[in-house]
C-alpha cells in the first residue's frame, strides 16, 4: 500500500513521518521544512509513506508545492493521510474537501489537539467525522499519543470510505456534472473543478464541449469562477465549524505574550542583534576559539604519542610521513574545529525549532523588501551559517522567482560552518586581542555584500519588479531537548565523516603531490614538487591579494572548492614541509606562509569567504537555479567578486600600516 | 502612507491596509492583480466576508500580521492595500 502524507505547511507531518518510518526527517518550525519528498515504510508493516512539502490547496503556488500536487494527481496513491493542525482547522479543512475530491480514500489524523484544548478549542469529533464522511482520529506527533492507533487502523482498513458530499451550490455541483462526464479520466472531479477554476495548469484538458459549459456557467454568476469556487468551499467548511466547533474568542496566548516582547517596536531590533550576537560570541567568537585551542593540545599530544609508536615499530620514513604529515596533519587540523561546530548546530537547532525565525523573516522583511530580497531570504541565511546545501533548498520557499535565484545566488557568501576554522585560524593569530573583532567584522562584511549585490542586481538587472510576500506565523514552541542533540550529533556525525573521508582523500592526494617530483622521486625540496609547480601556474592569480608570489596559498585556497575545511588542511600539511621556525601556531610560523601579515590575511580570509562555495553547494545551486549556465554565472560572480574584494582589502590594508 | 492616521470607524468602506492595530473589517473584495497571488490568498481564507483582524504590525511598520480564521498570516501592505474591507470596529 502506498500512503501519501499530506497537510499543511508547518502541520507535523515530518514529525508524524519520523515517527511512523522511525526515521530522522528534519523537522522545524517555520513553514516549508520539507522541500522534496521523503519515502519511507511505516514501522511493522510493507506500506510505503511519502512525506510531500506542506500544501494549503491543490494549486500551487511555490516549486515545492508543485511536488505535492503533481504527486497526488498522476501517481497511484492508495490512501491520503491528512494531517490537520487542530489549531487552524478552517484552512485546513479547505485542503481535505480538494483531497476529497481526488476520489483517493482519505484518512485524518488531527494533529496538536492538546494544545487546541489548552486554547479553548473545542472540537466535536463525532459531528466533525459524519459531516466529513471521513476517518478522524486525533493525535499528537509531539507526544506520540495516538500513533499506534493510527498504524491500526491503516493496517486493517477500517476508514470510512468518503461519499462525496455536496459543498458547491446546485448550479456549480450541476456542471461539474457534466464536465465530468466529457473528460472521464481519473480524478474526474477534482479535474472538472480545476477546469472550472481556470487554472492554467491543466489547460490542455480542455475541449470545445467543456469551454462552453464553463461560459455558460460564468455568465449566470457574473464573476470570476475561481473565486466563487474558493468563497463556496470557505462558506461550506464554515457551516462545519459551527456545528463541530467552538473556540474562545480572543485568548491572550503565550505566542502573544512572547510577541509583543520578541516583535515589540523598539525591543525586537535590539534583542534581534543581541541573539545574533550571542550565536556568533559562542559559536564563531571568543568562546568557538576557546575550544578550538584546547583540543589543539591534545590533537598534537597524538601526533607525538602517534609519531613515537609509528618510529618504535619501525615505519619506513615516507610511510611515516604519510600518516603524521599526510593525513593526520590535514584531517586532524580539521577535527579541531569540531566543539565549535558542535555550539554552532546547537544554536542553529534552537533557531529552527522555537518559531523565532519567521519572526525574523516577519520584522526583517522590510529591509530585505528594499534590496529586492524577501524576509524568507533570512531562513537561508541563518541556515547557510551552518551548511550552505541545505539553505540553498530552503530558498524554495520564497514565492518569487527573481527573490529566490537571487538568495540561492547570494546564500553562500554567509560565513558556513566549514569556512568557520578558516577564520578561526586567520582571526586568532593575526588579530591576537581582536580576533573577535576581526571575525565579527566578516560576519558584517558579508551581509552588507549581500545586501548591496541584491541592491545593484535589482536595480540593474530586475528593475521594476515587484513581489509579495505571504508568511504564516506559527506558535512559538519549547525545542524538544531530544531532538536537538539528535539534529545536533547528526551533523556533527556528518562533519567527523567528511574529515574522514573527502578530507583524508584530499590530504593523502596532496601529501603524494607534495612529496614527490614529476619524477616520482621521494624526499625533495617542496619547492620542486608536483604540487608547487601546478600552484605557481595559478598563482599570479592570488598575487594580488597577497603581495608575494605562493603556490603554498595558491593551493590551498583552490582546494576550498572540494570542502572548505580543506583550505585549512592543506595549509597544515604543506606548512608541516617547511622548516618550522617558530613556536606557537604551526603554519604562520613556517615559511610556506611567514609571509602573511595582517591585511594579506584579512585579503586571504575575504576570498575565501566569498569565492565559489565547494563543490557540494555549487551542486545544489546548479539543482536550484536550473541550469548549468546559471550554476556557471553564479559562480564566476562569486569568485569573480571574492578576487575583487580581496584585492581591494589587501590595499586597502597595505595602506594603512603605512600610515600608522 | 499619508493616510495612515486617519482613523476608520465602524461600517467604513477602506482597505486593509488602512486600518490601525487591533482593528476588525469584513473582506468586501479582492482587487488583487496578480492572478497566481489572488489565488494564494483565496487558498489562504481571504474570502468575501471572512472577520480579518489587525494583530501586529512589524516594527519596521512594513510588514502586517493579520489575524484570520484562527491563524495569523503576514502580509506586506501593498498586497493589503489591495484588499477591499468594511470596517467592524
Amino acid at each position: 500500500m502506498r500512503i501519501a502524507l499530506v497537510g499543511n505547511q508547518n502541520s507535523g507531518k515530518t514529525t508524524l513521518f519520523n515517527l511512523l518510518t522511525g526515521t530522522n526527517q528534519k523537522v522545524g518550525n517555520w513553514p516549508g521544512v520539507t522541500v522534496e519528498r521523503k519515502v519511507g515504510i511505516i514501522r511493522g508493516t510493507n506500506f510505503e509513506i511519502i512525506d510531500l512539502p506542506g500544501i494549503y490547496s491543490l494549486s500551487p503556488y511555490t516549486l515545492e508545492e508543485n511536488i505535492s500536487r503533481t504527486f497526488l494527481f498522476e501517481e497511484k496513491v492508495d490512501l491520503i493521510l491528512n494531517i490537520i493542525d487542530s489549531t487552524s482547522i478552517e484552512r485546513s479543512l479547505y485542503l481535505t474537501t480538494q483531497l476529497l475530491e481526488l476520489k483517493i480514500p482519505v484518512m485524518i489524523a488531527l494533529n496538536m489537539m492538546d494544545i487546541a484544548d489548552k486554547r479553548g478549542i473545542k472540537i466535536d469529533l463525532k459531528t466533525l467525522e459524519d459531516l466529513l464522511d471521513t476517518t478522524i482520529l486525533p493525535i499528537s506527533a509531539l507526544k506520540k499519543t495516538n500513533v499506534f492507533n493510527l498504524i491500526q487502523y491503516m493496517k486493517m482498513q477500517d476508514f470510512r470510505k468518503n461519499e462525496y458530499k455536496h459543498i458547491f451550490d446546485y448550479k456549480l455541483e450541476e456542471a461539474i456534472v457534466e464536465i465530468e462526464k466529457i473528460v472521464d479520466t481519473g480524478h474526474s472531479k477534482f479535474l472538472a473543478i480545476k477546469l472550472i477554476e481556470n487554472d492554467p495548469l491543466f489547460d490542455a484538458y480542455h475541449n470545445e464541449e467543456t469551454i462552453k459549459i464553463i461560459e455558460n456557467l460564468s455568465s449566470s454568476y457574473n464573476r470570476d469562477m475561481e473565486q466563487v469556487i474558493a468563497d463556496e468551499r470557505y462558506r461550506y467548511i464554515e457551516n462545519i465549524r459551527d456545528a463541530a466547533i467552538v473556540a474562545k474568542k480572543d485568548q491572550i496566548t503565550w505566542t502573544d505574550r512572547l510577541d509583543s516582547v520578541f516583535l515589540n517596536k523598539y525591543a525586537a531590533i535590539p534583542i534581534f542583534m543581541m541573539i545574533m550576537f550571542g550565536v556568533y560570541y559562542l559559536a564563531a567568537g571568543p568562546v568557538g576559539g576557546w575550544t578550538v585551542e584546547f583540543v589543539d593540545q591534545y590533537v598534537g599530544l597524538a601526533g607525538q604519542w602517534l609519531d613515537s609508536v609509528l618510529v618504535s615499530v619501525g615505519a619506513s620514513p615516507w610511510s611515516k610521513s604519510l600518516v603524521i604529515d599526510g593525513m593526520l596533519a590535514g584531517a586532524g587540523a580539521i577535527l579541531n574545529f569540531l566543539p565549535q561546530l558542535i555550539i554552532l548546530f546547537i544554536l542553529i537547532s534552537f533557531l529552527e525549532t522555537t518559531g523565532y525565525m519567521s519572526r525574523i523573516a516577519f520584522f526583517l522583511d522590510r529591509i530585505f523588501q528594499k534590496v529586492g530580497l524577501s524576509g524568507k531570504s533570512l531562513i537561508p541565511f541563518i541556515i547557510g551559517s551552518g551548511c550552505s546545501v541545505p539553505a540553498i533548498l530552503s530558498a524554495r520557499t520564497i514565492n518569487d522567482e527573481t527573490e529566490k535565484k537571487m538568495t540561492i545566488l547570494l546564500t553562500p557568501f554567509i560565513p558556513c560552518s566549514a569556512k568557520l576554522p578558516i577564520i578561526t585560524l586567520f582571526a586568532g593569530y593575526f588579530f591576537n586581542d581582536y580576533s573577535g573583532l576581526a571575525s565579527a567584522s566578516l560576519y558584517f562584511l558579508a551581509i552588507f555584500i549581500i545586501l548591496l549585490s541584491a541592491f545593484l542586481m535589482k536595480k540593474i538587472l530586475f528593475k521594476g519588479h515587484t513581489s509579495s510576500f505571504i508568511l504564516e506565523l506559527p506558535e512559538y514552541k519549547m525545542p524538544s531537548i531530544r531532538y536537538v542533540l539528535h539534529d545536533v550529533s547528526l551533523k556533527a556525525w556528518a562533519f567527523i565523516q567528511r574529515a574522514g573521508s573527502i578530507i583524508l582523500l584530499a590530504s593523502i592526494v596532496i601529501w603524494v603531490l607534495i612529496s614527490f617530483s614529476w619524477r616520482f622521486t621521494y624526499g625533495i625540496d617542496p619547492s620542486d614538487s608536483i604540487l608547487a609547480s601546478l600552484g605557481n601556474v595559478f598563482a599570479w592569480v592570488f598575487y594580488p591579494m597577497l603581495g608575494t608570489w605562493s603556490w603554498e596559498a595558491t593551493v590551498s585556497a583552490i582546494q576550498g572548492l572540494v570542502a572548505k575545511e580543506q583550505v585549512v588542511a592543506s595549509m597544515a600539511i604543506i606548512a608541516g614541509y617547511s622548516d618550522t621556525t617558530s613556536e606557537g601556531l604551526l603554519i604562520f610560523g613556517s615559511g610556506a606562509f611567514g609571509f602573511f601579515t595582517a591585511s594579506s590575511a584579512y585579503a586571504f580570509m575575504v576570498f575565501n569567504l566569498f569565492s565559489a562555495p565547494c563543490f557540494g553547494a555549487i551542486g545544489a545551486m546548479r539543482q536550484e537555479l536550473g541550469t548549468t549556465k546559471r550554476m556557471w554565472k553564479a559562480v564566476i560572480f562569486q569568485t569573480g567578486l571574492a578576487w575583487v574584494l580581496g584585492v581591494i582589502v589587501f590595499n586597502i590594508g597595505r595602506l594603512l600600516e603605512v600610515l600608522l | 502612507m499619508k493616510n495612515r492616521k486617519e482613523k476608520y470607524g465602524t461600517g467604513d468602506q477602506t482597505v486593509l491596509s488602512n486600518l490601525r492595530k487591533g482593528q476588525r473589517a469584513k473582506v468586501v473584495f479582492l482587487n488583487t492583480i496578480d492572478k497566481a497571488l489572488r489565488r494564494r490568498l483565496l487558498d489562504m481564507g481571504i474570502t468575501e466576508g471572512v472577520q480579518i483582524k489587525i494583530k501586529k504590525i512589524a516594527p519596521l511598520g512594513d510588514p502586517i500580521d493579520i489575524e484570520l480564521r484562527g491563524y495569523e498570516l503576514c502580509l506586506r501592505i501593498k498586497d493589503l492595500a489591495m484588499i477591499d474591507v468594511e470596517v467592524i470596529s
